[in-house]
């Protein structure tokens, strides 16, 4: 599927399209592009070479999730200065209006699992990325 | 037949039986030190600090220094079944181990008068005050007197220069836990080594302090759970005796919404703040606390909101100006909330056998 036939298939919101995002090399580890897939948008991520998609709404209060920083999971750890380590650097979503976190990989939140938001399967074809929703 | 209402009043205050009494139950070095006066408070209610009925009737002692006087006025004529009681001092002193020697005193007066002599109808459950700005002696204080049959309740003031979350406060918490007491915390009447009654202040009149300053829990809670105090220890109950349980809602929204739905500053508590309440936290709820009949209709709802029907205890503060008899709970309240409120709450809380009235 062409680029042009992903924006075309941007309203269709009944059945799952492929969406041509963008070329692998514009997306490097670290970046987010957002594309106009649906009502508010698809955020795609590339953390450490691993692509996810999210849409951009936080089910909290409808912030721009994908407008906010990326972050980590503190763990408690009482053998080190501080009690507490971060893992897993990159791999979450803080929204930018509540702070409130979501992991990119399940889109659940760290205290409760009935506020996860949904999450798109991503792949590269052809030196493409592309996202399934 | 109709059975009569179960009551339990879990909010009583007792004194000594005049002033200087209180060195009777002290030794050397302590008894001989200065000891702010029982008459001494800070903010006085206009019209007097007590009911002028309850004072009218104490014969010549202090309100609610006589055993058999407060029997007859609770369990004979307000209908009470068992009584939780809470001795009262006058304020954190510069002096840390005076301190401890006015409460360890209080202690003694109660399980002594109150809850072997004047219990034989063993309706007088009672909490013993400890000191948290000295948490080893206090946790000393509370092994001297757990094992007591009618000891129930650990009690603290509300009047501290930390958030009871800070990681000094939490061996003497867990102790309480560990021994199966539930922590009161109550104002001091009277002022001692204390920040101002608001955040903002000291307010010029009674009526303003007494309005704003049963609200400081909100910052003590708040505190533990943001530390992970009740995660840590899943025994642990607060029971905040000053009301003020109506304002919760809105303050767990707020922690709820911005609090921490992410673990980056806080993995010592990884649930969302209001699943901490349930099980943890108890309030004493008297006739000062909200919804007013003004918005009866509003009553039930506001209640069962945040599960604050499960938290509600019905406590008159007997023998204050305030003393709320069992009648004065709301009007608006549902049949299974008023029940809660007025003896099952802390029926549960307490481990007391009062068995439900069968139904005629």
């Amino acid at each position: 599927m062409s680029a042009e036939e992903a924006q075309v298939a941007t309203d269709e919101r009944t059945e799952s399209r492929e969406h041509v995002v963008c070329r692998e090399e514009e997306l490097p580890p670290g970046a987010m592009k957002l594309v106009p897939i649906g009502k508010y948008g698809v955020g795609v991520f590339n953390v450490n070479g691993k692509y996810f998609a999210i849409t951009n709404f936080c089910p909290h209060e409808g912030g721009p999730l994908c407008k906010g920083r990326l972050g980590g999971q503190a763990e408690v750890d009482s053998d080190v200065p501080g009690g507490a380590v971060l893992t897993r650097v990159g791999e979450f979503i803080f929204c930018p209006w509540h702070q409130w976190g979501f992991e990119l990989a399940t889109g659940t939140t760290s205290v409760k699992p009935e506020w996860s938001i949904r999450t798109y399967p991503v792949k590269v074809v052809n030196g493409e990325v592309v996202v399934t929703r | 037949m109709s059975e009569k209402q179960r009551i339990i009043d879990s909010s009583v205050h007792m004194f000594f039986r005049k002033g200087g009494e209180i060195r009777d139950f002290m030794n050397e070095p302590y008894k001989s030190r200065g000891i702010p006066d029982v008459e001494m408070d800070w903010y006085g209610a206009p019209g007097g600090e007590y009911d002028p009925d309850i004072a009218k009737r104490s014969e010549g002692g202090y309100p609610s220094s006589d055993p058999s006087l407060v029997s007859e006025h609770l369990f004979g004529e307000q209908g009470v079944d068992i009584a939780i009681l809470h001795p009262m001092t006058r304020g954190n002193l510069p002096d840390r181990h005076l301190t401890n020697a006015v409460l360890s005193a209080h202690n003694k007066m109660l399980v002594e008068r109150w809850l072997e002599k004047g219990n034989s109808h063993k309706r007088f459950r009672g909490t013993i005050r400890v000191n948290p700005e000295d948490p080893k002696a206090a946790i000393q204080e509370i092994e001297r007197w757990k094992d007591h049959p009618y000891v129930v309740q650990v009690g603290v003031p509300l009047q501290s220069r930390e958030p009871f979350g800070k990681p000094q406060f939490f061996p003497l918490w867990e102790a309480a836990a560990n021994y199966g007491l539930p922590v009161a915390v109550h104002i001091e009447t009277g002022t001692g080594v204390d920040f101002a009654p608001t955040p903002s202040g000291h307010t010029r009149t009674y009526p303003q302090y007494v309005t704003f300053m049963a609200l400081n829990y909100l910052y003590h809670l708040m505190n533990m759970i943001a530390e992970g105090v009740f995660e840590a220890l899943p025994n642990l109950k607060f029971v905040w005796a000053d009301g003020g349980g109506d304002l919760l809602t809105p303050f767990i929204w707020r922690m709820d919404t911005f609090g921490r739905p992410h673990l980056e500053q806080t993995p010592w508590a990884p649930k969302i703040p209001s699943a901490y309440l349930p099980g943890h936290v108890f309030f004493i709820h008297g006739k000062l606390d909200g919804p007013t009949a003004v918005d009866e209709q509003m009553v039930g709802q506001w209640t069962s909101l945040t599960g604050k029907e499960n938290m509600f205890m019905y406590g008159s503060s007997y023998p204050h100006w305030n003393v709320s008899t069992p009648d004065q709970i709301q009007e608006g309240l549902t049949d299974d909330q008023r029940e809660k409120i007025l003896w099952k709450n802390a029926a549960e809380l307490y481990k007391l056998e009062l068995q439900a009235p069968v139904p005629g």
